[in-house]
């Protein structure tokens, strides 16, 4: 090809300025080898968005309109303070019962290489865990394992972030320079990695977030100054 | 409480482009929507994240793609489970016959499946959902240069795969 592979897509894709599209328009009318990969990659888009169109035409699937067990922390909050169900003493003993200590063990079986780490008889985020409530906003694309769900403080006034990584997630609140593991949740066996995993979050982390949160969760700005000022 | 009503109407109203991108990512209709109910929850649970005046399309498409690289792993191992019979279906479809646009889909969608996932998720977003290339640069937080090469290996790989004849 006269015109580099790049520069001939980002013509077709109308992507280039005025001046160099009339450039590489002109080497396309010289040669017949482009002129004919132009054709077949026009067509292939054309091809490529008529198919994927018909989903657009098709009906939402009513299970899709009413997403389900959608926790919004603020807005259930003002309801339980309005109608008082529950202590949050009560929810945190329910949930905190639920943290499985066998799957604790396997978190922490390689010292320095689990993403936990027992000191003095609590538990701490380690690695690339600690990496991760330390560095990624929850507003931010992620590239590791772990990512962030949301950030808030609780009545301590402490910085806490709940996490999710392939295995677990869980609950850590800012301790001095550490994080604190405030609870953590295998993922129910066969549910790993699927869509709805990912998706949802755990209903014991759930309930532990709201027996904790004190106000509402930090938005993305509110979440950027805490990160700057070092979780304080 | 209006912005609140807003922010879930906006997300209403991108469902069928949502649905669009999910099909173009996944293996099959119940697992593109299976990905479309966890954005739609992500997205829901992060509202605070978003800031007004910004693009809730671009927000939410990024939040699709995140959730489906997270299930990289079992996707692979789904496609090897089932990557023969697909090859021969292929094998015993003439193209010129499925000229049917929803016929097509399937077809264009086992398609996508034969691309790595770099080079799907820009397929996708220039070539179906119609976005810009800076657009996804921003989105994907990819060098101009690296969008464009996996563009160009992509959609290159896709023509060989489905091209007219």
């Amino acid at each position: 090809m006269t015109v580099p592979d790049e520069k001939f897509f980002a013509w077709l894709d109308g992507e280039l300025p005025a001046a160099e599209a009339a450039a590489v328009e002109a080497e396309v009318a010289k040669s017949p080898a482009l002129t004919r990969a132009a054709e077949q990659h026009r067509a292939l888009r054309g091809r490529l968005r008529a198919a994927f169109d018909t989903v657009v035409a098709q009906p939402v699937p009513q299970s899709l309109r009413q997403p389900a067990e959608v926790i919004d922390f603020g807005a259930a909050k003002r309801v339980r303070d309005h109608r008082r169900w529950g202590s949050p003493a009560q929810w945190a003993a329910i949930a905190a019962t639920l943290i499985i200590g066998v799957f604790i063990g396997t978190m922490t079986a390689a010292p320095g290489s689990g993403p936990v780490e027992v000191r003095g008889g609590h538990l701490y985020a380690a690695s690339a865990l600690s990496g991760a409530l330390d560095n990624e906003l929850a507003s931010a694309s992620v590239t590791g394992p772990v990512r962030i769900g949301m950030t808030f403080r609780d009545r301590s006034g402490s910085i806490c972030r709940t996490f999710t990584d392939p295995q677990s997630s869980g609950l850590a609140c800012r301790d001095g320079p550490d994080w604190k593991l405030r609870g953590l949740f295998a993922v129910p066996e066969g549910q790993g990695g699927t869509y709805r995993m990912a998706g949802g979050m755990d209903p014991n982390l759930a309930a532990l977030v709201d027996s904790a949160i004190a106000g509402e969760p930090l938005d993305a700005a509110q979440e950027r100054a805490a990160m700057s000022k070092g979780w304080k | 409480m209006d912005r609140t009503s807003s922010f879930e109407d906006q997300l209403g109203a991108l469902l069928p482009q949502l649905r669009r991108f999910a099909h173009a990512l996944s293996w099959d209709a119940a697992d593109a929507d299976d990905l479309v109910q966890a954005t739609l929850e992500r997205a829901l649970r992060s509202k605070r994240q978003w800031q007004p005046g910004t693009r809730l399309d671009s927000w939410t498409y990024r939040i699709m793609r995140n959730l489906w690289i997270d299930t990289a792993r079992s996707r692979s191992r789904k496609a090897k489970l089932e990557a023969p019979a697909t090859e021969a279906e292929l094998v015993g479809e003439d193209p010129r016959g499925a000229m049917d646009a929803a016929i097509d889909l399937k077809r264009m969608m086992t398609a996508m499946q034969k691309l790595p996932d770099e080079q799907r998720e820009v397929v996708a977003l220039i070539l179906i959902e119609g976005f810009g290339y800076r657009e996804v640069c921003e989105m994907l937080d990819l060098p101009m240069g690296t969008v464009s090469s996996r563009l160009v290996r992509g959609r290159t790989r896709l023509l060989a795969l489905v091209g007219e004849q």
